[in-house]
């Protein structure tokens, strides 16, 4: 593995330098908050921000996505792949928590036997940057508790650390060498993985929020219906803060937009907290109030997605803790499950 | 304001004790600094939990309509001779009674259905101010004392004065008693400064179109439909809001700008004269859209044309439901 240093007052240039060359998405300043964004020119990109309000989950799974566009006419439908192809690109700024959320959907979307094409081009062309946390951002951060850490490497392909006077910078896949070139020649200490240990330890001691997540399975497993799932909710207002701002969520809903004769397929963000989500054709709906729906959602991240790809869908970035306009707190949820 | 609380909470477990409400909606404590968040206190012990205080955001009376309306449809399912009545006690602010009286007005439920305990109200804190005097940083702990707010952050501790962080809406209150109530706690609070309710308006409407549009496009650009807005606004409480209706479908919910534009002006048009300037959907808004800005160009507009002010007293109906014949109609045709 390759290893630099690069003295600190060079980053934003070199950053800027990759800006040049190709389309870098990047946390910068907007008048609500730290969001990640292409890098235009003349914008600096920040790096010694918390966290961004939005994750950068988007970059790979946007919003909202062309699949395909199709008309009809004489003779029956034609069909047209969307046919945009992802370019390389660089996500800078992530978090390690964020970063590690990529691991987490891509066993969902990039799957031996279902693969989505959407997702896994635009990931595949991405190196991902990440700067680790050297102080946990937040006191409401929770990876440690979620099976990462504030400078886990899951996810990233190249990882920077605050090391004092300067970034070390690790190389951590070939996908990340790609981006050696731009770090010049200086080669990392060597006490720098020394150094790096002792930062991890005491950035891991110092995460304020520890949640007993790993510890409640065996109650989801067995308990679908039980009078705590008529606690949680009564205060939801049935918004799409949480799941929005989540890295790892990433229910979709597919619909068309039709003009005339012509049509596209879109797939957008959806949310397990609407009403709408479930609703079905007959008008019944499975999951008829707001009850149903957070038990949905505590279940998809701390026991459906452990089923399926043995990994809690949550990497801890306390977003949704810190968002959620009336405080419904995951943090509260899974300690209170865990009391049961 | 400890003095209210404690009332408050002896008011409130007395209602449930007697079982004069099957269920208190008020305020407890977050699990964040500066945050009370709602409750449902249906257990007599568990009004100790309550709080009133200048975290208390969220308009309470959104809850009053979820909860009485869904007990009325499911009561649909039960035998009309073994039918119950849900009575709702609710801790009412100014702007919450004023929803209260539009919920009446519109026909929403019958008084007898809430019991209001009414407080007085001197503004809510604006998390997005703080954080701004705060320089963005995170609140570690904080406090409200008297008129002043001490934060504590990673670079340390500071005292901030509370009017320099209270919500716009509450700076220029005009109703912060309640306007109805069954049980009022403490002393009327001292008046806001209404005076100044439409500076900002007045400033809005001086631009120019081009101005004024690019302001709008501007904020709904940030805009990412997660409803927070209509979700915690009391006034929007259709069964099926037009943007989820498929058959047929009025907006779309893609990429196009206009889609979301489109949402937002029309949430905006139903507020003519139902916007109580509680705030809430500003205050929600994770993404900080200004929403206020237009609602309460529209609440100057029902002013100024028919001399309301939705919810502020139950003999001034609803303008747009009502009609007099000396209503103005100019605008109609020279807007």
């Amino acid at each position: 593995m390759e290893k630099r240093s690069i003295k600190k007052e060079t980053l934003t240039g070199i950053i800027k330098k990759i800006a040049g060359e190709m389309r870098v998405f990047a946390p910068v300043k907007e008048e609500d908050g730290v969001f990640f964004r292409v890098l235009g020119e003349g914008v600096e990109p920040q790096i010694n921000y918390a966290n961004t309000k939005n994750a950068p989950k988007n970059i790979f799974f946007p919003r909202t996505e062309k699949m395909m566009k199709y008309t009809r006419t004489d003779k029956g439908m034609e069909f047209v792949e969307n046919g945009e192809e992802a370019k390389d690109a660089v996500l800078f700024g992530a978090r390690p928590c964020d970063a590690r959320s990529f691991v987490l959907l891509d066993r969902l979307f990039d799957q031996e036997k279902y693969k989505d094409p959407y997702y896994v081009d635009k990931r595949e062309k991405t190196v991902i940057l990440t700067i680790a946390c050297v102080h946990p951002p937040y006191s409401t951060c929770f990876c440690t508790s979620v099976g990462g850490s504030p400078t886990s490497e899951e996810g990233s392909d190249v990882m920077l650390t605050d090391v004092g006077d300067s970034y070390l910078v690790e190389f951590l896949t070939p996908k990340g060498e790609k981006l050696l070139k731009y770090f010049g020649d200086t080669q990392a200490d060597a006490d720098a993985e020394a150094k790096k240990k002792e930062i991890a330890e005491k950035a891991a001691s110092e995460i304020a929020s520890h949640v007993p997540a790993k510890e409640i399975k065996t109650f989801l497993d067995e308990n679908f219906e039980h009078p705590f799932w008529d606690t949680i909710h009564q205060k939801c207002l049935a918004c799409g803060t949480c799941t929005f701002l989540c890295p790892t969520c990433h229910c979709f809903d597919i619909s068309d937009e039709v003009k005339g004769p012509d049509g596209v397929r879109i797939r957008n963000w959806d949310s397990c907290m609407f009403p709408m989500f479930t609703m079905e054709t007959s008008g019944h709906n499975p999951r008829p109030s707001q009850k149903e729906r957070w038990r949905q959602r505590t279940m998809h991240k701390f026991k459906y997605y452990v089923d399926m790809f043995n990994a809690i869908s949550c990497v801890g970035c306390g977003r949704c803790v810190m968002y959620c306009p009336v405080n419904i707190d995951i943090r509260k949820i899974v300690t209170d499950i865990s009391k049961l | 304001m400890e003095n209210i609380e404690k009332k408050l909470r002896e008011e409130a477990k007395l209602l449930l004790a007697e079982k004069r409400v099957d269920v208190i909606i008020g305020y407890e404590k977050g699990t964040l600094p500066f945050t009370a968040t709602p409750c449902f206190i249906t257990d007599p012990e568990n009004a100790e939990k309550l709080v009133w205080n200048a975290c208390c955001v969220q308009n309470l009376a959104k809850f009053v309509h979820d909860v009485i309306s869904q007990h009325k449809e499911s009561q649909k399912r039960v035998k009309p001779e073994d039918r119950k009545k849900k009575v709702v006690g609710v801790v009412g602010r100014g702007c919450a009674t004023r929803s209260i009286v539009l919920h009446l007005q519109e026909k929403q439920y019958d008084r007898g259905d809430v019991v209001i305990i009414g407080v007085p109200c001197t503004g809510y804190i604006d998390g997005k101010k703080l954080a701004v005097q705060i320089g963005g940083e995170e609140v570690l702990e904080g406090s409200v004392e008297g008129d002043q707010v001490k934060v504590k952050t990673a670079s340390g501790e500071k005292s901030i004065t509370l009017k320099d962080v209270l919500a716009d809406n509450c700076l220029t209150c005009r109703f912060n008693n309640p306007i109805i109530s069954d049980i009022m706690i403490g002393e009327n609070a001292p008046p806001m400064d209404p005076d100044h309710e439409y500076d900002e308006v007045g400033a809005f409407e001086n631009l120019s179109t081009e101005e004024r549009w690019a302001y709008f496009t501007k904020e709904m650009g940030k805009c990412i439909r997660c409803y927070a807005c209509r979700q915690v606004c009391p006034s929007c409480y259709c069964k099926v809001c037009f943007v989820e209706q498929s058959q047929p479908r009025w907006v779309g919910i893609g990429a196009d700008e206009t889609d979301t534009q489109v949402f937002q002006l029309m949430r905006l048009f139903h507020m003519v004269g139902r916007c109580v300037d509680c705030g809430s959907c500003s205050a929600v808004c994770p993404m900080g859209v200004d929403l206020r800005k237009f609602l309460k160009k529209l609440d100057k507009d029902g002013f100024d044309l028919f001399g309301n002010r939705a919810g502020s007293s139950m003999d001034d109906p609803p303008p747009l439901s009502t009609y007099k014949e000396n209503d103005k109609q100019d605008f109609i045709f020279d807007p």
